[in-house]
């Protein structure tokens, strides 16, 4: 039997036997995820659709999907919506800008001899299709800060319901201190496991550095580990004041109504 | 206390400003530095359309291709100061060509012949993009900084820490005859004890956390390992691999065995970080309290931290699925092509995640107790 199927079914029988009810809807996600991120791809081979707009969309669906389907529609997976909204706005208009200036688009030296058989001139604006894979490699690790950052602030506040929104606000930073630690470890990890066969081809065909570091390849491989680190530490400030604002907004609300 | 507080502030103002300096200088260092590479650089100064037309390939996909002429001046070796032209092919899509502007630094070969003019001619070999990446470098460094103080400094140090170890080891291998699989299992546990001590300090977290990780690492490698050779690696595809000289196979396996790396330590640290905290307030929890707490913190992260690995290896597939799609190759083999190896380090890394939460369970509840014994 394939290979995949096989891992499939482990994956899907251990999260069953681990996570009980929560391991299922993990695993259904994975899937519905995997859907989206596919149906967007069919999209983009249409030149007429703007791949940017398209990950834009995309990115709106995924997040539904992890927050609302996951844990359920209530005020803490709003807020971390809402947070995640914003940071992929920035992050996007970031990325798009950086992926133009250094002319990171499209296929790396390594891929010359695979996409020889194929016809390029196919239409599709690969400046955004590069910025779409780099916001789509980070949209994982914002959605987890953001959900993890909401979670516990509104813990605070219900254990503390006097605290000042500024003290909320460096509770929630500081909440995500330790998971930007972790996450960016995460992702810098999993870089270089899929980059393993490119930095072995690297180093046997003894570029120097300078060829190394000017190369599109390399470049776009560093610049998306740093895109991905930005994003995580953007969506730390951005989170914790939307999420401070609104729980003191809401508390003034209460405390009038009384 | 107001002296302690004072000094702080002035070693913070010292920190920043020498961060300052070296941005500075690094900035500046990165756009003059032609002179320190061997091939020569060259920085358009003129460019100029002289044809356009729109294309149609055999599979109806519409493009434009443009021929673009282009002066440049270079601006290192023998020749510097002297003008250059190019002529330049590229397409709207820009897949494997681009348009270059005004201001653009290139590497560029020199040809022997000179025009009329006593200008050279040559060809454009690559962009050179080291100003782009410092500056990204830059601002990845001071968003860390700003938003994680220590520790986003400590996120830089294992980052730059961990890569010299990686880039280490590679040049190992590449020069010796030493297995693969050997090598990134020391890596493995050099990374694990790096990264999780600059994360969390020396404590017992820590260490229930590098004996989880590495236990649920190796125990995922093994099963990754034991399906491949039981489906005789059906329906795996190296193509993508297909630039490299070397076994394709054990190149792919340590690239699982490294990437699921990350994802596994995630899990662990945070497992015992809660649990470690839920013994620090209530020192005579009992051990099933521990388990149930812990065993619905691991259900909570299981979800997000798989879901972070597959974003991350099936994104990096996308252009090349789009290429597929658009040269009217068949779906399935499409997909198989391109995604399998993608599909099977991510299903490997979860199996990794989901296993790391009942060991990392029971290493914290080992640990809890012989703090406790003490």
């Amino acid at each position: 039997m394939n290979v995949l199927v096989w891992l499939t079914a482990i994956l899907f029988i251990l999260m069953i036997v681990i996570g009980g009810k929560k391991g299922v809807r993990s695993f259904l996600s994975l899937f519905l995820n995997f859907g989206v991120l596919f149906i967007t791809i069919f999209l983009m081979t249409n030149p007429k659709n703007s791949p940017v707009l398209l990950t834009f969309i995309a990115c709106t669906v995924i997040s539904w999907i992890s927050l609302f389907f996951i844990n359920e529609m209530s005020s803490k997976t709003m807020t971390a919506f809402i947070s995640t909204m914003i940071t992929i706005v920035v992050l996007l208009l970031f990325i798009v800008f950086v992926t133009d200036k250094s002319m990171i688009r499209g296929f790396g030296e390594e891929s010359v001899e695979e996409i020889s058989i194929f016809s390029l001139n196919i239409g599709v604006n690969f400046v955004q299709i590069g910025a779409s894979v780099i916001i789509m490699s980070t949209i994982g690790a914002i959605l987890d800060v953001a959900i993890s950052i909401a979670t516990s602030m509104h813990e605070i506040l219900h254990h503390n319901p006097l605290i000042s929104r500024k003290k909320l606000f460096t509770s929630g930073v500081s909440i995500g201190k330790d998971i930007l630690g972790t996450d960016t470890n995460t992702l810098f990890f999993a870089f270089f496991g899929g980059y393993l066969s490119l930095l072995i081809w690297f180093k046997d065909l003894s570029y120097s550095i300078g060829e190394i570091i000017n190369s599109k390849v390399f470049a776009t491989e560093i610049i998306m580990i740093f895109c991905a680190g930005i994003g995580i530490a953007l969506i730390i400030p951005i989170t914790s004041s939307i999420n401070a604002y609104y729980l003191t907004k809401k508390r003034e609300k209460t405390e009038n109504a009384s | 206390m107001q002296n302690i507080l004072k000094k702080k502030s002035f070693n913070k103002a010292i920190f920043y400003t020498f961060m300052a300096i070296c941005f500075i200088a690094s900035v500046f260092f990165v756009y003059h530095n032609e002179a320190f590479y061997d091939r020569p650089i060259a920085e358009v100064i003129k460019t100029e359309i002289k044809e356009s037309n729109p294309v149609t390939d055999m599979y109806e996909n519409e493009d434009h291709l443009y021929t673009q002429l282009i002066t440049a001046v270079l601006k290192n070796g023998e020749k510097k100061g002297k003008l250059i032209h190019f002529t330049n092919d590229y397409s709207t899509s820009g897949a494997f060509d681009q348009e270059y502007h005004v201001g653009n630094k290139l590497f560029v070969s020199i040809k022997a012949n000179t025009d009329k003019n006593g200008d050279l001619t040559g060809t454009i070999l690559d962009v050179k993009r080291d100003q782009f990446l410092l500056i990204v470098a830059w601002i990845f460094i001071f968003a860390l900084l700003i938003v994680g103080k220590r520790q986003g400094l400590f996120s830089i140090i294992s980052l730059i820490v961990n890569s010299l170890v990686l880039s280490f080891a590679l040049d190992l291998y590449v020069n010796s005859n030493i297995n693969l699989i050997f090598i990134s299992g020391v890596c493995v546990l050099l990374f694990t004890v790096i990264s999780l001590m600059l994360i969390n300090g020396l404590n017992e977290k820590t260490y229930a956390g590098i004996v989880a990780t590495l236990i649920g690492t190796f125990i995922s490698l093994l099963i990754s390992a034991l399906v491949l050779w039981i489906t005789n690696e059906n329906g795996i595809r190296y193509e993508e691999m297909q630039f490299l000289t070397r076994p394709y196979r054990v190149i792919f396996m340590a690239g699982l065995f490294i990437g699921a790396l990350g994802a596994v330590m995630d899990v662990s640290i945070t497992m015992a970080s809660s649990m470690f905290a839920l013994f620090e307030q209530n020192q005579n929890i009992s051990d099933k309290a521990l388990r149930t707490s812990g065993m619905d913190i691991g259900k909570d992260v299981m979800g997000t931290i798989t879901s972070i690995l597959f974003f991350v290896y099936i994104s990096g597939s996308i252009p090349m699925l789009i290429l597929y799609l658009k040269n009217s190759y068949p779906l399935g083999q499409t997909l198989s092509m391109n995604l399998s190896l993608e599909l099977a380090r991510a299903l490997a890394g979860g199996i990794g995640v989901v296993l790391t939460i009942p060991i990392s369970l029971y290493t914290s509840i080992f640990f809890i107790n012989r703090k406790r014994a003490k």
